[in-house]
């Protein structure tokens, strides 16, 4: 045991105080559960709900037990289990009298007026322009603050009250109070208060010396607290649904009615296809398989004979098709002219940069907004890439005195063209960015591997064979890759392209534009996400097929 | 000589590379300059065959006798091209020639004309194994009985500056006086259109909430990472980056269902919270805490000073420019997303609707002025475009590193 410090008498009762709170909790959590079932608590909510609260108010009962003992016996684990239960209690409190003051909410109402306050936001900048000026004139005395320094923060903290009072905070804060006056704020303002001084009391420094806490200790206790908004959010937004999302994969969900489990049955439908063999190139469907239950999705030709590909959803293949097609063609598009140009932009020659920026350009642009601006540009009458199209067969034809005829391409209408107009949106989006990356890999070449090069008398096309194309490998495994990630996932210029979005003839379908057909115009939520599942299997699948491809090439380079 | 060939060379070499180099450019540049020219251009002006770059505005001109101003067109008078006013369009004009001589046409107003025998008792003739009306002209004072071989409308162009001259021709044929001239008023009408401006607004609040959002709790997060050790750390941190490669589609439908829960679909709130709390900029956060010397920490914690303050008054102020970065990333995502607006806000509650929804509506609602569809995209690609000229500095050499390090 290490020696006992003397504990001051104030710091006794507090603790005291403590542990007679962690017990009246501990009471209080295991009542609330058992009341939860008896029927005299939130009478009317459904099953899981009830699961879920029981589960948090038994493990707070049950560790802020623990707590109790374990700070009688002046142990430092009873302050750790009683800050980590206070804290989560408080933050519920806290997210529940924000949620009853309807905060939450009220972000739509501060849209509404916003606008009229951003000149006060004006004078904040204008404060901090003060302040940034200070650092360009640096006065004399060093310790003191410059009167500049003053009069930023004032002229700062002045804009941004008369922002908040503009934009309507005090009716905001009465609102806020008007709504927590009801019970069920009254109980979370309360919560927020108790559970506040909780904390204050365990935390404070005497404290913390009464239960032999150490410096470690202390560490742990910050870095759950400095990483719980971060890991709180996760869990709740993205962990949670991710659980979620793998479980309605199994269920009918269409968000309205409790979903029922149907087991396998979603992805048995995604997967139920039939191979059927065919007689002849132009033999109906419905001579060799059931289309009650399966429809042609396509069929491939050998001569005289042929296979027809038929799947119980066939708009699932369709998307498959497309999106895959895509794929194939959108990353080649887009990376390869973006492997060419960082070549060319790795030159010494002034003005680089300023091209570096100008390639960035589309990608950092809405994609709505630039599909919007490519659908004029594909107008078949008047659109500027018919233009261009025309003048360069008049150009042609003139020159050799040819006769091509102008095919006056319907980019966004005609079937066999719907997909080549979206992809070439999207590698014109990305490929820019591709070079930046492509650039920084480059720049981290050795020189003198080239130099070295020189001397055994390579040529510019052996460097770039056998220093740069190796070198470069892990960029090109990361380009490839996020852009193959991203191209799966196309849909906005398809959405804004397509009208409909299907394209002609389903050409255009693609996963997760079927996915969001199939979950929110549909509401076959269930079955989404079972698509959503699928997708990523097919994502994961082409990027481990790339990482291994990856590995392999670094193995021969060592 | 030989020197000659090699600077020759050299030459050749960097022309070669700045013409590709800017080629490119302008395969990348066009699309803007389009978009921006034409959201400036009169809705004739978008549809017009061939394609012009910059807006023009038709000249017109006030003739003495006329209310409204006249269009001026070029016309050809004796030979010699002039400027004449469109005095009235739509005017009706047949030929005509006589049934046994179909050559010799003549040309008279449809008003001027009155079939043979009068309206209710026609003579007709046949010609070609036709029987076809026949119609009472006037020829050299005489009158002729003809048939109609065609019709077309022309305008009457008149002088400004003396108004009897007059000239018919065709007006769509005719080419109209210019003048290089924008609409910014296009702005203008596709807000009051579209509430653009709540859409605009909605939007600004949506990305500085995410974006303050997020750089607070990324920055508090990566500090723990990188800094604290705690049981448990090298677990979550595994675990947050496994789920950076995982698809956003992929939490579509549970999220929706999660707002459904706590009543927030149709609200700008499911915009925000669920978008400050992310894994992969925590993760970026980390790896630019970790870089920083453990040494100035330590003496701060020997004096005394929290953690806390360590992270304010230390950290964050050395930290500008990879937070400068990170705060570029969230703010074109946040502003872009268009997906999940898609899935959360209404198409109705147009009060709530960010830019990109705004958009997809009004690309249904002014289908047929794509200057102010392209007046509309620009509103939302420009702000973006601002703050990546103010933040490119950051912005693009910390996009070039991940690149290396990932």
């Amino acid at each position: 045991m290490t020696t006992h410090l003397p504990t001051d008498p104030r710091t006794e009762n507090l603790l005291r105080i403590s542990i007679i709170w962690r017990g009246l909790f501990t009471l209080l959590s295991a009542a609330g559960a058992i009341f939860l079932w008896t029927g005299t608590l939130l009478p009317d909510s459904p099953l899981w709900q009830k699961i879920i609260i029981t589960v948090t108010l038994v493990t707070a009962s049950v560790f802020s037990g623990i707590g109790a003992v374990q700070i009688s016996r002046r142990n430092h684990s009873g302050r750790m289990i009683s800050l980590v239960v206070d804290y989560l209690a408080f933050v519920i409190c806290v997210v529940a009298a924000l949620t009853i003051g309807e905060v939450f909410i009220g972000i739509d109402a501060l849209a509404e007026t916003f606008t009229s306050g951003l000149p006060y936001l004006g004078i904040v900048a204008l404060g901090y322009f003060l302040g940034v000026l200070d650092e360009y004139f640096p006065q004399k005395q060093q310790n003191s603050e410059t009167s500049l320094k003053v009069a930023s923060r004032w002229v700062m903290l002045g804009g941004f009250a008369l922002f908040l009072l503009q934009v309507g905070a005090i009716n905001g804060i009465l609102y806020f109070l008007g709504k927590l006056a009801q019970p069920a704020g009254i109980v979370s303002v309360t919560g927020v208060v108790i559970f506040g001084l909780s904390l204050w009391t365990m935390g404070r420094a005497a404290t913390a010396q009464a239960l032999h806490v150490k410096t470690n200790h202390e560490q742990i206790l910050n870095g759950w607290l400095f990483l719980s908004p971060n890991l709180l959010g996760f869990l709740i937004f993205f962990a949670g649904p991710l659980v979620l999302s793998f479980y309605f994969s199994f269920t009918d969900s269409d968000a309205f009615n409790t979903p029922s489990w149907v087991g396998f049955a979603n992805y048995a439908k995604i997967l139920n296809v039939r191979f059927a063999l065919l007689t002849s190139p132009d033999q109906l469907a419905r001579d060799v398989v059931n289309i009650k239950v399966y429809d042609e999705v396509g069929r491939f030709i050998f001569g005289n004979r042929g296979i027809l590909f038929a799947a119980a959803d066939k708009f699932f293949w369709l998307a498959l098709r497309n999106t895959l097609t895509f794929v194939l063609f959108a990353v080649p598009l887009s990376v390869i002219p973006a492997l060419i140009l960082s070549n060319v932009l790795n030159s010494k020659l002034p003005g680089m940069k300023f091209y570096r920026a100008i390639y960035f350009m589309p990608s950092i642009a809405a994609v709505v907004g630039i599909s919007l601006v490519w659908q004029w540009l594909y107008n078949a009458t008047v659109g500027y890439i018919n233009y261009f199209i025309t003048l360069g067969i008049d150009f042609w034809n003139n020159l050799f005195n040819l006769a091509i005829v102008d095919p006056k391409i319907q980019w966004v209408s005609d079937e066999k063209t719907a997909l080549l107009a979206v992809v070439l949106i999207a590698a014109w989006q990305t490929m820019g960015f591709n070079t930046v990356l492509f650039l920084a890999g480059l720049q981290n070449i050795p020189g003198e591997l080239y130099e070295a090069a020189t001397v055994d008398g390579a040529g510019a096309w052996d460097k770039f064979w056998s220093i740069t194309l190796p070198m470069l490998a892990p960029t090109t495994f990361y380009v490839v890759s996020t852009t193959t990630i991203q191209a799966m996932q196309v849909f906005e210029q398809v959405f804004i392209l397509m009208n409909p979005a299907e394209g002609p003839n389903n050409s255009t379908i693609t996963l997760v534009l079927y996915l969001y057909r199939s979950g929110f115009q549909n509401f076959q939520q269930g079955y989404a996400s079972a698509i959503a599942w699928v997708l990523f299997i097919v994502i994961f699948g082409l990027t481990l097929i790339q990482f291994q491809r990856q590995r392999k090439s670094s193995i021969y380079e060592s | 000589m030989k020197i000659q060939s090699y600077r020759f060379l050299q030459f050749l070499n960097k022309f070669i590379t700045y013409f590709v180099l800017t080629f490119f450019a302008l395969v990348m540049i066009f699309p803007f300059a389009y978009m921006l020219t034409t959201s400036f251009k009169i809705p004739a002006d978008t549809f017009r065959y061939p394609p012009r770059m910059l807006p023009r505005n038709p000249e017109t001109v006030v003739v003495d006798g006329y209310d409204e101003p006249l269009p001026l067109y070029f016309v050809d008078v004796d030979g010699t091209q002039k400027e004449y006013a469109l005095a009235k369009s739509n005017i009706k004009v047949g030929t005509y020639a006589p049934a046994d001589n179909l050559t010799a046409t003549v040309e008279r107003y449809l008003t001027e004309v009155k079939p043979t025998g009068g309206a209710t008792n026609q003579q007709k003739v046949t010609v070609n194994g036709e029987e076809v009306k026949l119609f009472d002209v006037e020829v050299d004072g005489q009158v002729i009985p003809m048939i109609l071989v065609s019709q077309t409308t022309v305008g009457e162009f008149i002088d400004p500056k003396n108004p009897e001259n007059k000239i018919f021709q065709n007006v769509r044929l005719s080419t109209p006086v210019e003048t290089l001239g924008g609409h910014p008023e296009n702005y203008v009408e596709v807000i009051e259109l579209n509430n653009m401006a709540r859409a605009l607004t909605n939007t600004a609040l949506v990305t500085i909430l995410v974006v303050l959002g997020q750089l607070v709790t990324s920055v508090v997060g990566g500090y723990a990472f990188a800094r604290l050790k705690f049981p448990g750390r090298d677990t979550v941190f595994v675990f947050y980056l496994g789920t950076i490669m995982i698809p956003f589609v992929m939490l579509i439908v549970p999220l929706y269902q999660l707002m459904v829960l706590i009543g927030w679909t149709d609200r700008l709130a499911a915009l925000i919270i669920p978008w400050i709390f992310t894994a992969y900029g925590t993760f970026l956060m980390r790896q630019h805490f970790i870089t920083f010397p453990k040494e100035i920490e330590e003496a701060a914690l020997l004096d005394g000073a929290s953690r806390l303050q360590i992270l304010t008054q230390i950290l964050i102020p050395a930290s500008v420019p990879a937070l400068a970065t990170q705060a570029t990333f969230t703010f074109l995502y946040a502003w872009n997303s268009f997906i999940w607006p898609l899935v959360i806000i209404n198409v109705g509650n147009e009060k709530n609707h960010v830019l990109t929804l705004a958009l997809n509506v009004l690309r249904g609602r002014a289908s047929d002025t794509p200057n102010l569809i392209l007046a509309g995209a620009a509103i939302a690609i420009i702000p973006p475009l601002i703050v990546f000229i103010l933040g490119q500095r950051f912005f693009v050499e910390s996009v070039a590193s991940s690149g290396v390090k990932g």
